[in-house]
């Protein structure tokens, strides 16, 4: 698999509970993804530009500002908004949810709570498909 | 070397063990009430606090902050944790916390205090103000970038004119085709419009363009020195030119359809420089002129059209082009959608036309002529066997000559009905509907998943089909989320026993994805363009004569 490509993109791990942080970076770190931790939404926007991520792993529930509006201002970046694939990590399950997170912006999500192989899935197939559409 | 003061309100061993970790840090433990006092002390370096007193874990951190030392919240459970970052504490641990993990806490609460704090909020403002500059999908600066650049060249060539360029139904795209599509057009508009400018001398002057952030475009052209300013004929010219360059382009890109959909108005306003008046004033008023400008054109032509649509339904200027819909297993023709256009250029489009009927209470005799040229080309168009979709407004079941005795053999058509529209009455509705269906009609749900109603609107209507609204299909293939809400609408239909159609399949990766998803039919420009005997030439974009 991919372990220890040092090729892999960078991926932000935002979410404000920091075990289940830390739990997610362990585990996608060992695959060989470059990870950035933030804890919550003004901490993602603040590193955003420096870590430039391929994929953001979003929590939705986060004090302050939440996942939904740190996703929307992700995506209308000037330049990082196109090429970033940002996975919100919530329970959708409604119908219109999921038209939300739509127009937000957001590519693709992953249930909670999550198993990490799923998670780790998710960000692969978001990846392939980035490879692809370049 | 001076010591390092945890300053905390607990003298339980884990935290003490802790500080002993840290190398030259010390601990000061203190009642709650005195801590404010305390955190003014020589080299407090952080605050630890255990309280499960929300408002003195309030006071406390809101204290400390206040003096820049950060502070770590030991929390007893979930709620305490969310407290803790609610209330911005650096960072927290689960009580008791063994002695490693809370001096990390420590050590990482103190570098986040001093790394982040003012100089965080300075970058989370930019990233937030940068988009608010530039229009992110097309790159063109935003009204008071545009006017901070035009200041100095307005001073000094003493004139200004303001065209402003009302692009009538882009919202419509947005409607039927969702954002990502007009947000796209958009972006073709915008690098139309950039191209043109480059290649465009005008004089030799300076041409400076704005985006309002909604479907409009501002320009500003300020004269070259030396130049006298573009007369209102060069002005008229240019437009005329950007129309047909602006409109070519959307066409190569987007398609026919969605060329024919808008039209593009230019108001124009001439400013001359005054220095009693402000200039920021002076722009935004030429501004509004030249879109009330722009808008009395677009009044005009309304009326223009409002007398060609009445010609149209006079003379039966309307035909029909049949869309093939296919089996998305064997790609076999399933049936056709019927697509009324009109004859006339400036009504090809019939999201045009019914807009235009329905501003001159037109609505019924235009349904009733698009239905019947329709029906007419059933026994020609159609092999046996095909179904024929028709489209059905909710209103046109209350026109009085609407029936359902109107088509020879009702079990080949499929009447559409859109989601979009609300539907008021809806027992007296599922009423009329159940009289048709008794002569064999079948419906279909147009545009299902457009709103955020979801599957039970759709249940109510209990369709045989439920065509997909195109915002779900385009671009399928990259977006999970969509495949998800398709995924569920299939298996919705195959509980209820009904077909989803996916419509506005363009390409071979959407066409493969709703595949894989089990949608049963597809419609699309992939497969099939519309099909059409007498199709008149495709139309350019409307040229409006300022």
């Amino acid at each position: 698999m991919h372990t220890g490509d040092a090729g892999l993109p960078p991926i932000l791990v935002v979410d404000d509970n920091h075990d289940n942080a830390e739990i997610i970076r362990q585990y996608l770190e060992i695959r060989g993804y470059p990870i950035t931790v933030a804890h919550n939404g003004d901490e993602a926007l603040a590193v955003y530009e420096t870590v430039r991520p391929a994929v953001v792993l979003l929590d939705v529930m986060m004090p302050g500002r939440d996942g939904w509006e740190v996703c929307r201002i992700m995506k209308q970046h000037p330049t990082l908004g196109k090429n970033v694939r940002i996975i919100m990590v919530t329970a959708l399950d409604a119908w219109d949810d999921k038209r939300e997170a739509l127009q937000l912006g957001a590519d693709d999500y992953v249930e909670k709570p999550f198993d990490l192989p799923t998670l780790a899935k998710t960000v692969q197939r978001n990846l392939a498909q980035m490879r692809a559409a370049s | 070397m001076s010591e390092s003061i945890l300053l905390t309100d607990t003298d339980v061993a884990a935290v003490r063990d802790a500080v002993a970790l840290l190398d030259g840090w010390r601990l000061e433990p203190r009642a709650l009430p005195e801590l404010g006092a305390a955190l003014g002390e020589q080299g407090v370096r952080a605050l630890l606090v255990t309280t499960s007193d929300p408002s003195l874990l309030r006071s406390s951190i809101e204290l400390a902050h206040a003096r820049g030392v950060p502070t770590v919240v030991g929390c007893a459970d979930e709620t305490a944790r969310r407290r803790a970052v609610e209330l911005k504490a650096e960072e927290w641990f689960q009580l008791p916390g063994t002695p490693k993990e809370i001096s990390d806490r420590i050590w990482s609460a103190v570098a986040r205090g001093a790394g982040l704090g003012s100089a965080m909020a300075e970058r989370v403002d930019r990233v937030e103000y940068e988009q608010m500059l530039y229009d992110s999908l097309t790159g063109l600066p935003t009204l008071p970038v545009a006017i901070e650049r035009s200041r100095q060249l307005f001073k000094e060539r003493g004139e200004l004119v303001v065209l402003y360029f009302s692009f009538v139904r882009y919202s419509k795209i947005e409607e039927i085709y969702g954002w990502e599509k007009l947000d796209s057009v958009l972006e073709t508009t915008a690098s139309a419009v950039r191209d043109f400018l480059d290649d465009d001398d005008l004089g030799a002057s300076r041409v400076m363009v704005s985006f309002t952030n909604d479907d409009d475009f501002i320009f500003f052209h300020v004269p070259a020195s030396g130049v006298a300013a573009a007369t209102d004929g060069e002005i008229t010219e240019m437009t005329t030119r950007l129309q047909r360059h602006v409109g070519a382009k959307i066409e190569e890109a987007h398609g026919e359809d969605i060329a024919a959909l808008f039209d593009i108005y230019v108001g124009r306003a001439h400013l001359y420089y005054n220095p009693k008046i402000r200039l920021e004033r002076l722009i935004y008023r030429g501004i509004r002129e030249a879109a009330n400008a722009s808008r009395s054109l677009e009044q005009r032509e309304r009326a223009r059209r409002v007398a060609d649509l009445r010609t149209s339904l006079r003379d039966r200027m309307v035909y029909v082009d049949y869309h093939p819909i296919v089996v998305a297993s064997t790609r076999e023709i399933f049936g056709y959608e019927a697509l009324a256009r009109g004859q006339m250029r400036t009504l090809r489009s019939p999201e045009v036309m019914f807009d235009v009927a329905a501003e001159a209470d037109l609505i019924w005799e235009l349904s009733r002529l698009c239905r019947a040229r329709a029906l007419e080309g059933m026994d020609t168009r159609l092999a046996p066997g095909q179904l024929l979709f028709l489209n059905v407004d909710p209103h046109d079941f209350t026109d009085p000559a609407f029936n359902e005795k109107e088509v020879t053999d009702p079990s080949r058509v499929v009447i559409e009905i859109t989601e979009r529209t609300a539907i008021k009455d809806y027992p007296k509705f599922r009423e009329r509907l159940k009289a048709f269906r008794n002569l064999g009609y079948r419906f279909a749900v147009d545009d299902a998943g457009s709103g955020y109603a979801g599957l039970g609107s759709i249940a109510n209507l209990e369709p045989d089909f439920i065509k997909l609204d195109i915002s779900l299909i385009n671009a399928i293939d990259t977006n999970f989320i969509k495949q998800n809400l398709v995924q569920t609408m299939v298996r919705f239909a195959d509980d209820h026993n009904a077909m989803v159609i996916a419509e506005g399949v363009e390409r071979a990766e959407e066409f493969k994805t709703v595949q894989e998803l089990g949608v049963h039919l597809v419609q699309g420009f992939f497969l099939h363009r519309p099909q059409s005997a007498t199709a008149p030439a495709p139309s350019p974009v409307r040229v409006a004569s300022a």
